[in-house]
C-alpha cells in the first residue's frame, strides 16, 4: 500500500517533470508571443503536477488557481493589447466560433461526466467508501494542509502580513502605471 | 519518496531555461514569463526540501513566493503596457530611454 503510493508519486514526478521541461523549452523557443503564453500555461500545470507528486497538495491546487486562473489570463490580456499589430497574432484572436462551440461542448460533457451523479442521481444514503490506499492518501493530504496552515499562520505570520501589504502596493502601483497619461 | 536529486535536477534545468530565455529573448512579455519560470523552479526546491526535512515551513514559504510572483506580474505587465503606450513596442532592443 505504502509502496503503491510511492511508486505512483515517483512516476508522476518523472512524467510531469519531463513535460514541464519540454513546455518551458517550447516557451523560450517559440516565435509568437501567444504560443509562448500557452506553453507557459502548460509548464505551470506540469509544475503543479510535480507539487502534487511531492505531497504538497494544497500548493499544487494553489499553483493551478494562481497561475492558470490569474497570471496566464493577465498575460493573455496584455498580449491581446500589445501584440495586435502583427497579422499572425490578429488571426488568433479573431472570432473562431467553430472552435469555441467545440470547446464549450467538450467542457460541458466533462462537467456532466464528473457531476452526473450529484445533479441527476438521488441523494445517496450510504457514505462514500474509498479504497484503503486512496483513503490513506486523502488523510495524508489533510494532515499536510493542516501542517502548512499552522506553519503559515503561527511561525510565519509576519511575512504573510507583509506579503498582503506588498500585494496591496502592487495593486495600486499597477493601476497608477497602466492608467492613461491625461488625468 | 521522490529522490531529492531528481527534484533538484528538474528545478535546476527549469531555472536554466528561465535564465536562457531572459538572456536571448527580446520580447518583454516573454522575459517576464521566464522570470516566473525561475520563481517556480525556486518553489520546487522549497517544496522538495520541505518534503525531505519533514517540516512544513518550506511549503509555507513557497506559498509566500507564489503571492510575491503574482504581485510582480501585476506590476511588470503594467510597466509593459505603459511602455507600449509610450514607445509602441515591447521589444527590449528598441527601448533605450536612458541612453543619453
Amino acid at each position: 500500500m505504502e509502496h503503491l503510493l510511492e511508486t505512483i508519486g515517483r512516476n508522476m514526478f518523472a512524467i510531469f517533470g519531463v513535460l514541464a521541461l519540454g513546455a518551458a523549452t517550447v516557451m523560450v523557443a517559440s516565435r509568437s508571443a501567444i504560443h509562448s503564453v500557452l506553453a507557459f500555461l502548460f509548464a505551470m500545470l506540469c509544475v503543479a503536477g510535480c507539487f502534487l507528486a511531492l505531497e504538497a497538495e494544497f500548493l499544487g491546487m494553489a499553483q493551478i488557481l494562481v497561475y492558470a486562473g490569474g497570471i496566464v489570463v493577465l498575460f493573455l490580456f496584455v498580449v491581446m493589447l500589445v501584440e495586435m499589430s502583427k497579422k499572425k497574432e490578429k488571426e488568433v484572436f479573431q472570432l473562431q466560433s467553430r472552435y469555441a462551440v467545440a470547446a464549450v461542448l467538450i467542457g460541458a460533457a466533462a462537467f456532466l461526466g464528473v457531476f452526473r451523479k450529484v445533479i441527476f442521481g438521488t441523494a445517496s444514503p450510504e457514505a462514500l467508501v474509498l479504497r484503503p490506499e486512496l483513503a490513506q492518501g486523502l488523510n495524508v493530504a489533510r494532515q499536510n494542509a493542516q501542517a502548512v496552515s499552522r506553519s503559515l499562520f503561527a511561525d510565519y505570520l509576519l511575512p504573510f502580513e507583509i506579503l498582503s501589504v506588498i500585494l496591496l502596493v502592487a495593486l495600486v502601483g499597477a493601476v497608477v502605471l497602466a492608467k492613461t497619461e491625461r488625468v | 519518496m521522490v529522490s531529492l536529486n531528481a527534484v533538484l535536477l528538474v528545478s535546476f534545468l527549469l531555472f536554466s531555461i528561465g535564465i536562457i530565455g531572459v538572456l536571448i529573448r527580446r520580447n518583454a512579455l516573454v522575459i517576464l514569463m521566464c522570470v516566473e519560470l525561475m520563481l517556480n523552479a525556486a518553489n520546487l526546491n522549497f517544496i522538495a526540501f520541505a518534503r525531505h526535512s519533514g517540516s512544513a515551513s518550506g511549503q509555507a514559504f513557497a506559498l509566500l513566493v507564489m503571492g510575491f510572483a503574482a504581485a510582480e506580474v501585476a506590476v511588470g505587465l503594467a510597466l509593459v503596457v505603459a511602455l507600449y503606450r509610450k514607445r509602441d513596442t515591447v521589444q527590449v532592443d528598441d527601448i533605450n530611454l536612458l541612453k543619453g
